[in-house]
């Protein structure tokens, strides 16, 4: 068992030289074009279009920025590898045969891989290869657990709705009926020994830019399935801009001095949606995701 | 003429103090918030003060449950017999059958009295709940949209308000059968009807009232009715009560 671990351990090292290397390489090269024809629509988070400095939006009774609505991501991408959508996807292709998405959503680093220090690669990449045969429940992807996804994920996890309110700003997610409540009347963060899924958000506005501090963030959420990871020193700015009547733009830079050698910026683009009704979305009751991979009852 | 005046302006402040005495049972001249609209406002954060999320009933404390005087009209609940024999079988077996125990969403009315804060949200043609225990959400429709077609099972329902006078009504169908009304047994078939009625009794208090109805396990409609109360901290705000987390184990980031 133990010299299993340490193979597994070894291979993770080797394979995290290797994809140091290509990182190397492909950030002299910048990212290979996506093999896959790009669906309809398409917003590359990579090569967005140009906004209009003259645009102003509608404005709420309170003068704020009008971003109420649903919105959804067009940015095709997937919450299976923010770093590696295509390679990574092979195996998630084989058992669903989705189409693989070819959104890259890390802008910066231009490589678009998450910049993590030593030892955090090599934890990263050991979580990579637990997820195709997780030895523990730990190793599952939350998510998957039926835990809640915790930021940014969520926000490319589905379609959501944004409703605004003097001082306050709401998202409800079409995904596990979560939500978020964003102040804007400049109080201060909650303690920081209060750890939460969804973290602390505090709210301001910048011109068109709803501009959010996420704090509080515990340190079991991933921004993905195959384990991109973070502690609980996590703290997001998240910037989400209404460039269009139709499109908002959300770049969010993540960091976390245990994990990053820098922070790191994730781009989302969003296109306005009819306002729909969000339908009940129970994801704990009725998943069997660990009972499935590892046997027992459900707890 | 001095007396009459000073008699006269005894008599009108004791009709004030009689009148701020009566104020509580009549919204009506009270500074209840309202919306643009006219219509009473509840965005706000509130939650009840009972137990009766443990039994809705009268019940005495037992360990880990507060005594409480039952939120029920009359407090009898009219089972049918076959029900009746069920919800004891429920009572014997709260502590694992009660679907609460696996941090189900709760149904409804429970998720409304679960001893957690809830926040209201209120905008023209829907109001938003939002729940700290399981971080479960309402939406409440008051734009005049009927139910969806077709039985639905949902956790919560679905529900559909309006407003008369300054009462909020609310209808409640597409229940499933996996929810109880308390950790006591108390429990309804995927039949559940309810109709809440939601009306302020001052700027910081609302009675809650809830008329229940299903054909399968019942034999007559029968009520509740409780109050919920904002909480006034200036600082507070939802948190999380992530009941499923708990039993589970975690990874571990290594140093």
């Amino acid at each position: 068992m133990t010299k299993q671990f340490l193979g597994a351990v070894m291979t993770s090292m080797l394979a995290g030289i290797i994809m140091s290397t290509t990182a190397v390489r492909i950030a002299a090269q910048g990212p290979p074009p996506p093999k896959n024809p790009p669906p309809p629509g398409w917003i590359d988070p990579r090569n967005p279009p140009k906004e209009d400095p003259n645009w102003s939006p509608v404005r709420t009774a309170d003068g704020q920025p009008s971003i109420e609505g649903q919105w959804a991501q067009a940015s095709d991408i997937i919450t299976y590898s923010i770093e590696d959508p295509e390679a990574e996807r092979a195996e998630h292709i084989a058992i669903s045969g989705q189409r693989a998405m070819i959104g890259r959503p890390i802008i910066d680093p231009i490589d678009g891989k998450i910049p993590y220090q030593p030892w955090a690669a090599k934890y990263a990449a050991f979580l990579n290869e637990e997820h195709h045969r997780p030895s523990k429940p730990q190793y599952l992807d939350p998510v998957s657990r039926g835990f809640q996804d915790g930021l940014p994920r969520i926000n490319y996890q589905g379609a959501l709705q944004i409703q605004q309110f003097p001082n306050t700003v709401l998202i409800t997610y079409d995904y596990h009926h979560s939500y978020r409540v964003i102040p804007l009347d400049g109080r201060p963060h909650i303690g920081g020994n209060i750890k939460l899924w969804m973290g602390d958000s505090r709210g301001h506005w910048e011109g068109n830019t709803l501009v959010i501090d996420v704090t509080n963030n515990n340190d079991q959420t991933w921004f993905d399935i195959v384990g991109a990871f973070h502690t609980d020193q996590l703290h997001m700015v998240e910037r989400w801009t209404i460039s269009a009547p139709d499109h908002m733009v959300y770049i969010v830079t993540i960091d976390d001095p245990k994990v990053y050698t820098q922070p790191w910026k994730l781009r989302v683009d969003f296109r306005r949606q009819k306002v729909d009704e969000q339908w009940e979305s129970a994801v704990w009751e009725g998943n069997l995701v660990p009972e499935l991979v590892f046997g027992g009852a459900k707890k | 003429m001095r007396r009459a005046v000073l008699a006269v302006a005894l008599l009108m402040s004791l009709a004030s103090i009689d009148a701020a005495a009566q104020a509580p049972s009549s919204p009506r001249g009270t500074d209840i918030p309202r919306t643009r609209e006219g219509k009473p406002d509840f965005t706000g954060i509130w939650q009840v003060m009972n137990s009766a999320a443990w039994d809705i009933q009268d019940h005495q404390a037992r360990k880990g449950v507060p005594a409480g005087i039952g939120v029920v009209d009359g407090n009898e609940i009219p089972y049918q017999p076959s029900a009746l024999a069920k919800k004891r079988e429920n009572f014997e077996n709260r502590a694992t059958a009660d679907p609460e125990t696996k941090c189900y969403l709760p149904g409804l009315p429970r998720l409304m009295y679960m001893p957690f804060p809830f926040q209201i949200f209120q905008a023209p043609g829907k109001m938003t709940m939002l729940f700290e225990y399981v971080h479960a959400t309402r939406a409440i429709y008051t734009d005049g949209t009927p139910h969806p077609s077709g039985h639905i099972d949902w956790w919560l329902g679905d529900s559909r308000g309006r407003w008369e006078g300054d009462t909020l009504i609310v209808d409640d169908v597409d229940f499933n059968d996996e929810t109880w009304f308390d950790r006591s047994g108390n429990f309804h078939s995927d039949q559940l009807h309810l109709v809440e009625r939601f009306t302020p009794l001052d700027a910081d208090h609302i009675t809650y009232e809830v008329a229940v109805e299903d054909p399968k396990v019942f034999t007559r409609p029968w009520r509740m009715s409780m109050i919920l109360y904002r909480h006034r901290e200036a600082t507070l705000q939802l948190l999380e009560y992530e009941c499923y987390t708990f039993d589970n184990e975690f990874h571990v980031t290594p140093p």
